[in-house]
């Protein structure tokens, strides 16, 4: 490894500047070549279905100078953070105080995750923003289980959420079954959905893999968009009922929760509820993905992860540990599901679609695969940064692929790249980052 | 030690194995007596890796037999075949390099149903033959040199206490310094506690000096067989695999 970049001469080992403009007009070059007929000639059928174009020279000029200028921008801002595979970007000090604010972050978010309800009770579209964040923080954690731990690429995850969300809904509406009786059979439904799916899959990986779970995905939509006399094809369920608090109804009714505790009944006390209720979930999905990380099964997740062929030498049934790996990230996902049924009172195969599944994944990639609290910071970040770009309309996706393809090319591998070790010797020993990179001897 | 009177641990009788078409193994006998070290030497695509593989169950044997302690192996599902405590370290290390190296070692022991004490006794004999482990404990395997990665594929394997131990080109891509040691901690292994060990090398001279007996393949047969010694005198075994490139 070549010694990092001293900070206080950046540009000691840069190119000159001469090298610089040589590669921004050749930017320029491809950019006018590209851009002279997709932008320099506009064509347009005429009134009596002729072909009219006129030029566009200035706009062609601007393009052109704003592909120089930016290149430019490029190369300087890449040679003040140094190169980007070798060197660390930020000093060590810095390292060291990140590295503590890392212990801190986990409990100062859980702290505040609890108080949200007390600091924001009157913000009601914050509290909708923070359940809305944190369904999301337990998709992000059950999908890590499967492509995140287990490294097995799913693109339709959606489809249990989807399992999850009808099996509370069909559940509840036909059978007039409470939301906590339902709870553990939408678990259970979609964990046998991910069995489902996990057979056939079983010998595929990488792209091939992606793609089945893809078409997994397509298809529980495209059932529940046609079994109409089931799940009432796009016009959804209506009228899922609400959760209750183990059969004390949030409503201002004699026996709701409001008149029992002798106090004034609000609407936003049902809201509260709800944001306990999918922290609470959301939590134990943390607390037993972490206690399986320590056990044999979740070691056996990132050992298949890594190396497929040393895992059967090893004695590891590869056919249960990807099965387990599909059923508990699947088991989560259900979870999710009814939660979202009974949140909403409404559902249909509208929120259901690929989009969800891509969402969820670029979440957990994001957040750094297989760290718990990266899928929170990228939960908040994509969820929230999707509310916070709500005013720049249409552009909001494109900031949105901007900041993404910039975060992949800072950090390649998510927010949090730093895996936890699971198994210590005596203590918990902190370890230089210098040693855990890869691709070294 | 009386090797030579023992029934044998591993017994290969006919063993046929192919790659869809292309024969790999055309009927290899091969006996493993406990607590001895035999060496399979052989040219590369001779079949040695295949044999080892096939023991494992992957790929399967067309035809023969594979007995290990007096039981049929030859169909046995390949995580079980770990279970019965056949240990192998695979060509190129396959250590898991994203986790630990203390992670790697467990791992070898987690299909077994070890205990939390041979758990532990497990890696106290791992760190004493390869101490640098025990400095590396917390490093990702993917960071560790080529010798160490070697030194922890063997020790993974060790985790699981297996009665034969299989270990395919532990000195392949390794510093002549470093092969050795590998090559002294194979030997006390199986001084100490009497491990049988069947390795395969492309190192001849090494391999036979270590182990008891040798087999030479060839062309997915066994064309020569006898003791260590005796195979490295043999002059067809010094120009082919000792002194290759004089004699051509």
């Amino acid at each position: 490894m070549s010694a990092p970049l001293p900070a206080s001469a950046p540009a000691s080992r840069a190119p000159g500047a001469a090298l610089i403009f040589k590669n921004a007009a050749i930017s320029a070059l491809v950019a006018l070549v590209l851009f002279s007929l997709m932008i320099g000639v506009r064509t347009e059928a005429g009134p009596d279905g002729q072909l009219t174009y006129w030029t566009r020279f200035g706009e062609l000029a601007t393009v052109v100078a704003l592909v120089f200028g930016g290149s430019i921008i490029v190369e300087l801002l890449r040679q003040w953070w140094g190169p980007a595979s070798e060197t660390k970007i930020i000093p060590p000090s810095v390292q060291n105080g990140l590295a503590v604010a890392g212990r801190w972050i986990g409990p100062v978010l859980l702290v505040f995750a609890i108080l949200i309800p007390v600091i924001f009770y009157n913000e009601r579209y914050l509290l909708d923003l923070s359940i809305l964040v944190l369904t999301y923080v337990m998709l992000g954690w059950g999908l890590n289980v499967v492509v995140g731990l287990a490294g097995l690429l799913d693109l339709g995850y959606v489809a249990f959420y989807a399992v999850g969300a009808y099996s509370y809904a069909l559940l509840a509406t036909n059978f007039g079954l409470s939301f906590w009786i339902c709870l553990p059979l939408a678990g259970i439904l979609a964990a046998f959905c991910g069995v489902l799916l996990g057979f056939p899959v079983l010998r595929l990986r990488g792209d091939y893999l992606a793609i089945v779970t893809l078409a997994f995905g397509e298809i529980i939509r495209l059932v529940l968009i046609n079994w109409q006399s089931l799940t009432g094809g796009p016009n959804g369920v209506t009228g899922i009922p609400r959760p209750t608090l183990f059969g004390i109804p949030l409503t201002p009714a004699d026996d709701g929760l409001a008149a029992l505790l002798r106090i004034e009944f609000s609407p936003t006390h049902r809201i509260v509820f709800l944001f306990y209720l999918i922290l609470a979930l959301a939590l134990i999905t943390n607390w037993v993905t972490i206690r399986l990380r320590r056990l044999p099964i979740g070691r056996a997740w990132e050992a298949l992860r890594e190396d497929e062929v040393a895992c059967r030498a090893l004695g590891i049934n590869t056919t249960t540990t990807k099965l387990t790996a599909f059923a508990t990230g699947a088991m989560f996902g259900g979870f999710a599901g009814a939660f979202f049924a009974t949140r909403q009172g409404f559902i249909s195969p509208e929120s259901f679609t690929f989009h969800e599944s891509a969402l969820v994944l670029a979440i957990v990639v994001l957040g750094g695969m297989g760290s718990q609290l990266g899928v929170v910071l990228a939960a908040i970040a994509m969820i929230g940064g999707f509310e916070l770009f709500r005013g720049l309309d249409q552009y909001r996706m494109l900031v949105f692929g901007l900041a993404m393809v910039l975060l992949m090319i800072w950090r390649p591998r998510g927010l949090i790249g730093h895996r936890a070790p699971t198994v210590f010797l005596e203590k918990n020993q902190a370890i230089s980052s210098d040693l855990v990179k890869e691709g070294h001897g | 030690m009386s090797a030579t009177s023992a029934t044998p641990l591993l017994a290969i009788r006919g063993l046929r194995a192919a790659y869809g078409k292309i024969e790999a193994l055309k009927g290899v006998d091969l006996d493993i007596k406990p607590g001895e070290i035999v060496a399979l030497i052989g040219a590369n695509g001779a079949g040695k890796s295949t044999l080892m593989m096939t023991i494992f169950g992957r790929p399967r044997a067309k035809s023969g037999q594979i007995e290990f302690d007096g039981r049929d192996i030859t169909g046995v599902p390949t995580h079980e075949i770990a279970r019965l405590r056949i240990a192998q370290s695979p060509e190129g290390r396959r250590i898991f390099p994203r986790m630990s190296v203390a992670e790697n070692l467990q791992m070898g022991a987690d299909a077994t149903d070890c205990s939390e004490s041979d758990r532990a006794a497990g890696l106290e004999r791992v760190f004493t033959l390869f101490p640098r482990l025990k400095e590396r404990i917390a490093q990702r395997g993917g960071t560790l040199s080529g010798g160490e990665q070697q030194m922890l594929a063997i020790g993974r394997a060790l985790m699981s206490r297996p009665r034969l131990l299989m270990l395919d080109e532990p000195s392949l891509g390794l510093a002549p310094l470093i092969a050795r040691q590998i090559f002294d901690a194979i030997r006390t292994l199986n001084r100490q506690d009497g491990l049988t060990v069947l390795i395969v090398e492309q190192n001849a001279n090494h391999a036979l000096k270590l182990a008891h007996r040798g087999y030479v393949m060839v062309n997915g047969l066994i064309t020569l067989s006898g003791t260590g010694s005796e195979l490295l005198q043999r002059p067809e075994i010094r120009a082919a695999y000792l002194e290759g490139g004089r004699h051509g």
